[in-house]
């Protein structure tokens, strides 16, 4: 029986803490700082005053370089970055934004810490800290508190919310969260929780599938893709949709292990090869993610094997979220974690 | 492959390129067809539905496949996305199969 206590139950079902050390914080600001973003995502930016968006960094080969949040804050921006080291972050920068425009880029890594709540309680936690404000504060906004920044996102099908904190401040408010979440269960979390709950919601992972030489195309990506506009990246997508795809990213669910780089096969034939995969605990089977043959990279193939070390594990391709994630059953206007045994739900692995 | 597998898979793709077409004109979603990934969010950020579009959208599955979507769908996992589209009108379509065997 899977434990409350692990951060993989907890994220599904009270709210887990997570550090997000993993992610770079930029701030650009300067009368240029619109266009130049424009030049560095490949969607329009369309964030207003107080809004997040979900955006994307290609490199000049329309490969994945970054997964980020851009945040408008009055004048100014924040982006949220997941993927390159800082080197390679500062790097891209340096080579794409345009020369001699108006535009100031503060890395606030260094000054700053970020604290990731998620899970179908997530909401009670932060409000807790927060105020009553957090609770209706609309997916892919913020606020600002007196010392931190909340906004609200999150990769992993559950209520998510962020917390920007002043580094030398980050300790007391983890504590603070972890003391004031005790009553709602709250644990702990680490990266490789958020990395399985993306994989299990089909939220796109830079660190994983990201690191494949394809395009948003192959990945299902290309909603945060502008075709008709000038971006790093986009001419070779361009060039890359005329051609068309010969692979597409598609979830499987598998009886036993199986990993990154084993070869996914149908009737005997090779048809893909698996690029994300890890153990859910809340399902009992092994969730993966494969570049698949566009042929076969449909829901409801059953009768898919993956070669996994002497292993021919059975697997099947499914829509994903492969949750009914109680974040969707639970609203913070009615209900309350001490009161979830009142909440109707539906098994929380679908099959 | 299987020539059972094969037909299951064109008929699966028929009703992706119905449902993608549907999208773009009758909801007003400015894509072209193959730029609408079939895991897409269908709401929020994804190709940016709301809940009037949601109700809108089961109207037109229902003329567009000549099926009845469930009661309950809008509390469906099968909403939030192109391919869950899908599957909900493959399993109209069978559900409907059955009874007229059953008839």
């Amino acid at each position: 029986m899977p434990s409350r206590a692990d951060p993989a139950v907890a994220i599904r079902e009270s709210v887990v803490v997570t550090r997000l050390d993993h992610v770079h914080l930029l701030r650009i600001r300067g009368d240029d700082a619109r266009a130049a973003l424009d030049v560095l995502c490949a969607g329009i930016v369309r964030a207003r005053d107080g809004q997040l968006q979900h955006v994307l960094l290609l490199d000049d080969d329309a490969h994945c370089f970054a997964d980020a949040y851009l945040v408008a804050d009055d004048e100014e921006y924040d982006l949220l970055v997941e993927g390159p080291t800082a080197d390679a972050l500062h790097a891209h920068l340096a080579r794409h934004l345009p020369l001699g425009s108006d535009i100031e880029v503060e890395d606030r890594t260094v000054t700053h810490a970020l604290l990731g709540l998620d899970g179908p309680y997530a909401w009670e936690l932060v409000s807790r800290v927060a105020g009553a404000e957090a609770i209706g504060l609309p997916y892919l906004t913020f606020f600002h508190a007196d010392e931190w920044t909340c906004y609200r996102a999150g990769k992993t099908g559950e209520f998510g919310y962020g917390l920007i904190v002043p580094r030398e401040a980050r300790d007391s408010l983890e504590t603070l969260l972890l003391e004031k979440g005790e009553p709602l269960g709250v644990t702990r979390g680490t990266l490789d929780t958020l990395d399985q709950c993306a994989l299990e919601n089909f939220f796109f992972n830079v660190r994983r599938e990201g690191r494949e030489p394809v395009t948003p195309i192959e990945l299902q990506l290309q909603w945060r893709v502008a075709y008709d506009k000038d971006a790093v990246g986009l001419d070779a997508l361009r060039r890359h949709r005329a051609a068309g795809p010969s692979v597409r990213l598609t979830s499987l669910v598998a009886e036993r292990e199986v990993a990154a780089g084993d070869e996914v096969r149908l009737d005997g034939a090779a048809v893909g090869r698996v690029v994300n995969a890890g153990w859910s605990v809340t399902r009992g089977d092994c969730v993966a993610l494969a570049l698949l043959d566009v042929r076969w990279a449909h829901p409801g193939i059953e009768t898919f094997t993956v070669s996994h070390a002497a292993d021919a594990v059975p697997a099947r391709s499914v829509t994903p979220p492969v949750l009914n994630n109680r974040s969707l059953f639970v609203s913070p206007q009615l209900h309350a974690y001490a009161t979830r045994a009142e909440v109707a739900m539906p098994p929380l692995a679908r099959r | 492959m299987t020539p059972t597998l094969e037909a299951r898979i064109d008929h699966r793709e028929m009703v992706l390129a119905r449902i993608r077409t549907l999208l773009i004109e009758s909801l007003g979603v400015r894509r072209m067809p193959d730029e609408i990934d079939p895991d897409t969010a269908l709401f929020g950020s994804g190709l940016g539905l709301d809940s009037i579009d949601a109700v809108e959208l089961v109207v037109q599955l229902d003329t567009e496949f000549d099926v009845q979507l469930p009661n309950d769908v809008f509390g469906r996992a099968e909403m939030r996305t192109v391919n869950g589209l899908v599957d909900l009108v493959l399993a109209a379509e069978s559900a409907e199969r059955d009874d007229a065997v059953a008839r």
